[in-house]
């Protein structure tokens, strides 16, 4: 299995990113190949990602509607379970349809995050393995060992400054923040705003840790996703409409 | 609250995890072994320095015995930006060690080289005993940065080259740095080579470079090549040979810009080959050991020797012989003029490797014994006139 993954998804995903770094200069060689390779991976993955966002964004312009059963039919869960899918049905939302796409994505970043830091050989151990995986090319053979160095940073090891934990962890919270419905439960909303500050601190913590190569993939792929989310929702989202919760629940009484 | 509580938890959970507290993916080390004075020393996985007396373990006495072994644990500071406990790790070690005036000198990768006195550390007295010749390089808490190949002694000088793309030159009897090179651009991870006046090395980014033994400045020849150099190099008749990440061997004439001949393998040519008597051995990632005439760059078997595994160490000429060992474990003893071999057996299941343990670490042989540090912290002693696998010693 492990075989397969490599010859299918793995390899080609290695050479791809050694031969695109052997295209830039030297000095800032595969800091750019990163960028570039993740903003093919998410511009191939545009489609996915749209539907990804308008499943969402119907699933929460239905959040008041799915309260309200909530609220009516009280601890049978039986019977909301039964109303929310007819809600859903009656909207031509399939409830884990964002799901799917975010699913299929899936091994595409894990090969990306796995290509990073296999190219990067920061060990003697690495270098070896990863000569396992690659393909006889002369401009391959060129590429390695990679110039680790970009910008302020060496992507072989992690950033000590800070300044890319605070990038990660930023855009990351804006990210999420843009897609994240405020909620009018005051336990849902806790844990809500929770999660929203849990998942960038976290990855800021992580960016402390690893080798800068990932966290670069992190920075450009949230940058990205910012900017697709803007162009496909049409705006800042949740960012700039703290208040969405406040006017969806007129409207909801409004239809009652 | 009580979710928040958990996500907190979680959170602290993840990242003591993600920082090595709970776990380690990184360096693991390849030291190897030399033989000097009848004792073998070795660098282990768990970061220590190894004297072993083959003439104790024949005697089947306790290790460490008082015949000349001992351990020498070496801890360096923790680089883990949240360390947590114990600030300091045990530290790695791809560097062989070598005997320089009675004395072992080994290289970190932790960014430190050591010269330590067997005697002394029989006696595990603090280090470093000063009076006996040990010192460390840099003093202090200081570092420099990644030392992989090993360090070359001469008479008054240890050459190492560094990961920051510097060869170091330091005084064998204090420590003292003589000199250090400019940048060779990319990082060092290679053995140089000394040769009277000069030191060869081969760098990453595809050059050879001569350095004045005296102040390290650039000597006016060097090499280029359009990719980086694999292996360190070895000189023989005024010939370099070094491998390639383009997959050949390159046989080099110091002075000349064109290289004497280049040799396909089917991958890189990571360790350095053996030169015996005008033949090239060299092991090969694509699991092949390749003989070659070392002056017109022909193969001299009629088919390389197959080992199925990536060959990481470089072989070794015992005798009449050349022993290969595989990344898989496997041992071969290879006929030179033929290029045809047995594999040693496994003692206790003819269907496993010889050894159950991956090898990736230089060996030595001393006696017709082959001594092999496995990466499974064992040293293993190989009769190669038996093809028979002797014993194993924990290094742990």
């Amino acid at each position: 299995m492990a075989d397969l993954w490599s010859l299918i998804v793995l390899d080609p995903m290695i050479n791809g990113l050694l031969a695109l770094s052997s295209l830039f200069p030297k000095a800032a060689e595969f800091g750019l190949a990163i960028i570039i390779l993740t903003v093919v991976v998410r511009v191939a993955s545009t489609p996915l990602v749209r539907r990804q966002l308008k499943s969402t964004k119907a699933m929460q312009e239905m959040q008041p509607r799915i309260q309200e059963l909530q609220k009516k039919y009280g601890k049978n869960k039986q019977k909301i379970q039964q109303e929310m899918m007819k809600v859903y049905k009656e909207a031509g939302v399939n409830p884990i349809g964002c799901m799917w796409p975010m699913l299929v994505q899936f091994p595409i970043w894990i090969a990306l995050y796995q290509s990073i830091m296999k190219s990067l050989a920061t060990t003697p151990e690495n270098l070896l393995d990863l000569s396992r995986h690659l393909y006889s090319s002369p401009r391959i053979a060129q590429a390695i060992p990679v110039n680790s160095q970009f910008l302020w940073l060496d992507l072989g090891q992690p950033d000590r400054t800070l300044i890319l934990a605070i990038l990660v962890g930023g855009t990351m919270w804006v990210q999420q923040k843009m897609t994240t419905a405020p909620s009018a439960d005051p336990r849902q909303r806790s844990t809500s705003s929770t999660m929203l500050l849990m998942m960038p601190l976290m990855f800021g913590l992580f960016t402390t840790m690893f080798p800068s190569g990932l966290p670069l993939f992190w920075l450009v792929s949230n940058v990205i996703g910012i900017a697709t989310q803007y162009v496909i929702t049409g705006g800042w989202g949740y960012l700039k409409r703290p208040s969405a919760v406040s006017s969806a629940q007129p409207a909801a009484r409004k239809r009652r | 609250m009580r979710i928040k509580v958990l996500v907190w938890v979680g959170l602290l959970v993840v990242g003591l995890a993600a920082s090595g507290c709970l776990g380690s993916t990184g360096p693991q080390g390849y030291s190897g072994v030399v033989s000097s004075d009848g004792i073998l020393y070795m660098g282990s996985a768990d970061g220590k320095v190894v004297a072993v007396s083959p003439a104790a373990r024949a005697q089947g006495l306790s290790f460490p015995s008082s015949d000349g072994e001992w351990s020498f644990a070496i801890m360096m500071p923790s680089k883990s930006f949240f360390s947590c406990g114990s600030s300091s790790v045990a530290a790695n070690i791809y560097s062989t060690p070598v005997a320089a005036n009675g004395l072992i000198c080994v290289g970190i990768y932790d960014g430190k080289v050591m010269m330590v006195s067997p005697a002394d550390r029989a006696r595990d007295l603090p280090f470093p005993q000063m009076r006996s010749g040990e010192w460390i390089y840099p003093r202090g808490d200081d570092v420099i940065e990644a030392i992989v190949g090993s360090a070359v002694a001469t008479d008054d000088s240890v050459y190492v080259c560094c990961s920051d793309g510097r060869v170091y030159a330091l005084d064998i009897s204090y420590g003292d740095e003589r000199w250090r090179s400019d940048p060779l651009g990319a990082k060092l991870w290679t053995t140089p080579v000394v040769d009277g006046e000069s030191i060869y090395v081969s760098t990453f980014d595809g050059h050879i470079y001569a350095l004045s033994v005296a102040n390290g400045s650039r000597l006016p020849w060097s090499f280029e090549a359009e990719s980086g150099f694999s292996s360190s190099p070895v000189l023989y008749e005024n010939t370099i040979f070094v491998g390639s990440f383009d997959r050949n061997l390159y046989a080099v004439r110091i002075g000349s810009d064109q290289p004497l001949w280049k040799f396909a393998g089917g991958n890189w040519f990571w360790c350095s080959p053996v030169v015996e008597e005008g033949v090239v051995y060299a092991g090969c990632l694509d699991g092949k050991v390749y003989a070659i005439d070392a002056a017109s760059g022909k193969g001299l078997w009629s088919r390389p020797f197959d080992t199925g595994s990536p060959v990481v160490a470089s072989p070794l000429m015992v005798g009449e012989s050349l022993v290969v060992a595989s990344d898989s474990g496997d041992i071969y003893v290879i006929n030179p003029t033929t290029g045809t071999g047995d594999r040693i057996r496994n003692r206790e299941n003819d269907e496993e490797s010889s050894i159950e343990s991956q090898i990736l670490a230089p060996f030595c042989e001393q006696d017709g014994i082959v001594y092999i540090r496995g990466q499974d912290n064992y040293l293993y002693s190989v009769d190669v006139a038996r093809r028979d696998i002797k014993a194993k010693l924990s290094l742990s």
